[in-house]
């Protein structure tokens, strides 16, 4: 039994539901809608244009584009598997055994994601320039630890100490050895967050800006450097610009949409004991 | 099927002593129980057993096979864990048959099959085979874990409280239930529980066990009717035995217990019983605590010969019947009484102690001395033993 | 006088925003409850039978959906909660937690603006009586268990209401902790005197506590009465299953005539039980329904007994008492005797019931199926 009072607070919050959803999706809207039109209409803020797809040949055809949307699929992927052969081991360690200055430890490995980027790459610039890795995959897969490893490592710790350590006794005692515990009752068990957080470790990999701009340059290029390419120092194409990032932009989104429920389950199932 | 030793065995988890020289003899095929109060260690003592944890001094043997430095998958014990310890993301059916599947216990999937839907039957869960961990009641949850333990044949069934997350009936039914299956086991069984009924039901001997210490090892008869100490009387019954301090006087050739009952002297006669009287006689103690069972407390409303005067403290059911406890000025008294009376609170009512069914404790060591017809009753533990 | 009078009271959810519509969506239904001035009643059911949200309803903190509440003479239906002068304690202890005892117990009574010697009166009047007035002076967060409830309900009781309403208070508390504060409060609302509603899935507790029982089941009354009579002559299957512990034993029966002498026999067993006289109004040759008979009330007969001789399934002694069960098909009938002979496992004893203790149940329905008079 609804009151009409119910009905017009419900049509209330539909509404203004949906002027955040047009505040939100402008930015995207908008440089999508960009990517379609020719130089000359860029600047133009009516919605009728010319379509074009001048702009995606250019882009996609005739530079390369190819390559460094290569280059960010291995160093984002690189970073984001380094961080699971090291993080799953740490996150177990985290949460199964006490030793002496753990806690420390574990907000240690937190705390590297609280320092600015810019504060810690000109010294690692220096360093990199040094011992050679600077312009690598190494150097830029290594680096990316900052960014996906305490993430990684404190969704999954988040996991492992809500399983209890019952069931790993149960399965010594059923007659399995501790690596095929951890390989078929753990780690199906903390498929939700390593999945969600390997995910999500993975996008913001992808979207770091300054490590690659300043710890690399010819060799390895990865898209959010390389659309500074299409600002000219002249001219600048705004039209392929628009296109460069909306394609960079793509897996973000895919993947934000297609595991969204996942995500925020397997995120914050973790974060709450955490 | 082992005869499980443990002897003198130590555990400390950093500063608290959790075993402090554990000595047990579990016989071959013989239903075990470890009795006592939360924190006691008697999980502990399992772990120990199965391996999960290493104790720091003493041995662990399963027929005289020592087991210590063996990992706890080599040991061949089944256990069924207090919190159900099931695998989340495996059926029922997967549950059961991990241990069947694995590299050490290796069985074909027919023998599996066939194992687990004998257990299931046991268990009365055949029809929760295909479920999930996830999708059962804590009771279902109790009978798979029970049913995981029971398709194997193991050394020793390690058991640590499997019915202490149900409720009071669930509970009591599933002890029921238990109690009919402990045949099939065919196995030597070590069973923890906090709950006396448990262990009087199901355990051919009971250990009872405080702060890390065995404090007394027996069958349930035993220990119920000769409790070693009065740490161990309060814990075997329901409502708990009644403990008050008295002084046993010299009268003319008997003994006579003097205790005070709301300020006014009470002087029972101790009927003559050779023990009594002669532990009486050689340790003249000054102060003696006696032990008496609330169902050898008798009551009346009105005043009567033989009955002292005291007021109702409370009334209430324990559910067959109830029970009535009577304040006494500094101690109380619990007593048996049917459901349905109607009894005021403050109200008085008179109490006469069957003195001839009391046990008395060293009212300094709360040691247990001596108790009326101790033969009679060593006796009829020992035919039970027998059986 | 009726210290609160329930009469035809409904709660329907409200299900139109669910897209699985639930068929029965009354948590209450159709309730009428009388409660004396003084008196101390038990609202009994498993959980989610709706006997929370009665209560809840009674406090005001849920609309009603029908019917009409009055506490005392007072119809309280639009009554703002804190206008219904009653005192709440329930599960949860949620003390204000910057306030020590003394703050939390005095809050009410600040909060109505009552002046500080009055409200200094009334509390030193009640700490004694609660067993907290050596506690005054604690933060809640050093409280055990047991002090926490203490406090809660001294909190509800400080401002005299005329209805104390408690829901579950000591499911928090265990064993024997559980067992002395029950004790605490029954000896307390025996001297306060306060009508009070007491919310609880524990038998026992009500059995204990109460005057007298509302045992409720999907929203639905059973039956009100004392414990005695919800103990001894029970209305229906679910009330004599639900109260006392071990539970009755429940079995369906085909009666038979025997030359002029019914029994009750069952399916699977060869036990056979002398129909109680005072049924032969009711029943025939073939009737079948389900009969019950308590634990206490099976025993085991001596040598010369006419009893049907079985087999023992279990034997449990239990130190104070020993329980026995025997197959009757598939329900493991229990009997309880202080007997201190010891059997074992298939030992055959005769089996003998009281006849004037058995209960006789509707198969479809579970109603009580009472002799004609």
């Amino acid at each position: 039994m609804k009151t009409g009072k119910q009905k017009a607070l419900n049509i209330l919050m539909n509404f203004l539901l949906l002027i955040y959803a047009v505040f939100a999706l402008f930015p995207l809207v908008w440089m999508v809608l960009i990517s379609f039109k020719s130089d000359t209409e860029v600047f133009t803020t009516t919605f009728a244009f010319h379509p074009t797809l001048s702009n995606y040949q250019e882009v996609l055809l005739r530079s390369d584009y190819g390559r460094y949307i290569l280059d960010s699929v291995i160093v984002s992927g690189g970073a984001v598997l380094v961080s699971i052969i090291v993080g799953v081991p740490a996150a177990y360690a985290l949460a199964r055994y006490s030793f002496p200055r753990k806690e420390e430890l574990a907000f240690q490995i937190l705390s590297y994601k609280f320092a600015p980027e810019i504060l810690v790459v000109l010294p690692l610039f220096m360093i990199y320039q040094k011992i050679g890795l600077y312009d690598s995959y190494l150097g830029l897969i290594w680096v990316y630890q900052l960014i996906s490893l305490p993430l990684l490592i404190w969704v999954v710790r988040g996991y492992f100490e809500d399983i209890s350590v019952e069931i790993e006794y149960a399965a010594q005692v059923d007659g399995y050895s501790w690596y095929q515990i951890f390989f078929k009752m753990l780690v199906p068990l903390i498929k939700p967050g390593l999945v969600s957080s390997a995910l999500l470790a993975f996008i913001f990999a992808w979207n770091s800006f300054t490590f690659p701009l300043i710890l690399s340059s010819n060799k390895v290029y990865p898209v959010t450097v390389a659309i500074m390419k299409y600002l000219g120092t002249d001219s600048a194409h705004y039209g392929q610009l628009a296109v460069a990032s909306t394609v960079s932009a793509l897996p973000a989104v895919i993947f934000a949409l297609c595991i969204q429920k996942h995500l925020v389950r397997g995120l914050s199932f973790g974060a709450v004991k955490g | 099927m082992a005869r499980i030793k443990i002897e003198n065995v130590r555990k400390t988890f950093g500063k608290v002593r959790a075993l402090d020289g554990v000595t047990i003899d579990v016989k071959d095929k013989e239903f075990f129980v470890l009795f006592g109060p939360a924190g006691a260690g008697k999980t502990t003592i399992l772990n120990c057993i199965a391996g999960i944890s290493m104790p720091e001094e003493g041995m662990i043997s399963f027929d005289d096979n020592i087991m210590n430095l063996t990992d706890p998958a080599h040991r061949n014990v089944a256990m069924v864990f207090e919190n159900y310890a099931l695998y989340p993301q495996m059926t029922v059916y997967d549950n059961m048959a991990s241990a069947l599947r694995s590299k050490l216990y290796k069985t074909d999937e027919a023998e599996i099959k066939k194992r687990i839907e004998w257990a299931a039957g046991v268990m009365k869960m055949d029809n929760l085979l295909e479920r999930l961990p996830g999708q059962l009641s804590n009771g279902q949850k109790q009978r798979v874990a029970m049913g995981r333990a029971l398709v194997r044949e193991p050394n020793v069934f390690l058991m640590d409280e499997p019915l202490a997350h149900l409720d009071a009936k669930l509970r009591n039914s599933m002890r029921t239930e238990l109690k009919e299956m402990q045949e099939n086991l065919g196995s030597t069984c070590i069973y923890v529980t906090h709950d006396f009924m448990e262990a009087m039901a199901l355990g051919d001997r009971i250990a009872i066990i405080n702060k890390g210490k065995i404090v007394q090892i027996g069958t349930g008869d035993e220990i119920y009717y000769m409790p070693c100490n009065e740490f161990t009387a309060q814990l075997m019954g329901e409502p708990e035995i009644n403990i008050f301090t008295a002084r046993p006087l010299v009268g003319s050739n008997k003994y006579i217990l003097d205790f005070d009952v709301n300020g006014e002297r009470i002087s029972v006669d101790l009927p003559y019983d050779e023990g009594v009287y002669s532990k009486l006689h050689d340790l003249r103690l000054e102060n003696v605590d006696c032990g008496i069972r609330p169902q050898n407390v008798k009551y009346s409303f009105e005043p009567k010969e033989g009955y002292f005067k005291t007021t109702v403290y409370s009334y209430e059911s324990i559910g067959n019947k109830s029970v009535i406890v009577a304040e006494c000025g500094g101690f109380q008294l619990r007593m048996i009484a049917p459901n349905g009376l109607n009894v005021a609170i403050d109200s008085e009512i008179y109490i006469r102690l069957e003195i001839d069914h009391a046990m008395f404790f060293d009212a300094e060591t709360k040691d247990y001395i001596i108790r009326y017809d101790e033969a009679g009753f060593t006796a009829f533990a020992a035919s039970q033993e027998e059986k | 006088m009726a210290g609160l009078t329930l009469e035809h009271l409904y709660k329907r959810y409200d299900n139109s925003g669910k897209k699985k519509k639930i068929k029965n969506d009354f948590a209450v239904k159709d309730l009428n409850l009388v409660c004396e001035h003084g008196e101390f009643i038990a609202l009994l059911g498993p959980s989610g039978c709706g006997k929370t949200t009665t209560l809840r309803m009674i406090a005001g903190l849920e609309e009603i959906t029908d019917g009409k509440i009055y506490i005392g003479e007072r119809l309280v239906n639009d009554l703002h909660p804190k206008d219904r002068n009653i005192g709440l304690a329930f599960e949860d202890y949620a003390m204000y937690p910057p306030l020590n005892v003394y703050g939390n117990v005095a809050f009410n009574l600040r909060a109505k603006g009552v002046d500080k010697e009055t409200i200094d009166k009334k509390v030193r009047e009640l700490a004694p009586l609660m067993q907290i007035d050596d506690i005054l002076d604690k933060m809640p967060v050093k409280l055990s268990g047991g002090q926490k409830q203490r406090v809660n309900i001294a909190r509800a009781i400080i401002r005299e209401p005329e209805l104390l309403l408690m829901d579950e208070p000591l499911s928090h508390l265990d064993g024997k902790a559980r067992q002395a504060m029950r004790v605490e409060i029954k000896r307390l609302i025996n001297k306060i005197k306060c009508t009070t509603v007491y919310v609880t899935h524990d038998q026992l507790e009500a059995m204990s506590l109460a005057d007298k029982i509302a045992i409720i089941n999907f929203g639905v009354l059973q039956q009100f009465g004392t414990p005695t009579e919800v103990y001894d002559d029970p209305a229906n299957e679910f009330v004599a299953s639900f109260i006392g512990e071990p539970p009755m034993n429940i079995m369906t029966t085909t009666i038979i005539n025997k030359d002029g002498t019914f029994f009750f026999t069952f399916d699977g067993s060869n036990l056979q039980i002398a129909v109680p006289k005072r049924y032969y109004s009711v029943v025939s040759d073939g009737f079948r329904c389900r009969m019950g008979v308590r634990p206490m009330d099976v025993m085991i007969g001596g040598a010369d007994s006419k009893g049907t001789p079985e087999e023992i399934a279990t034997f449990e002694n239990l130190g104070d008492e020993r329980r026995i069960g025997i197959r009757v098909g598939d329900v493991l009938m229990m009997l309880i005797t202080e007997d201190e002979k010891r059997y074992k496992r298939g030992d055959i004893i005769k089996l003998e019931v009281r006849g004037e203790k058995t209960h006789l149940f509707d198969i479809e329905t579970g109603d009580r199926i009472r002799e004609k008079a």
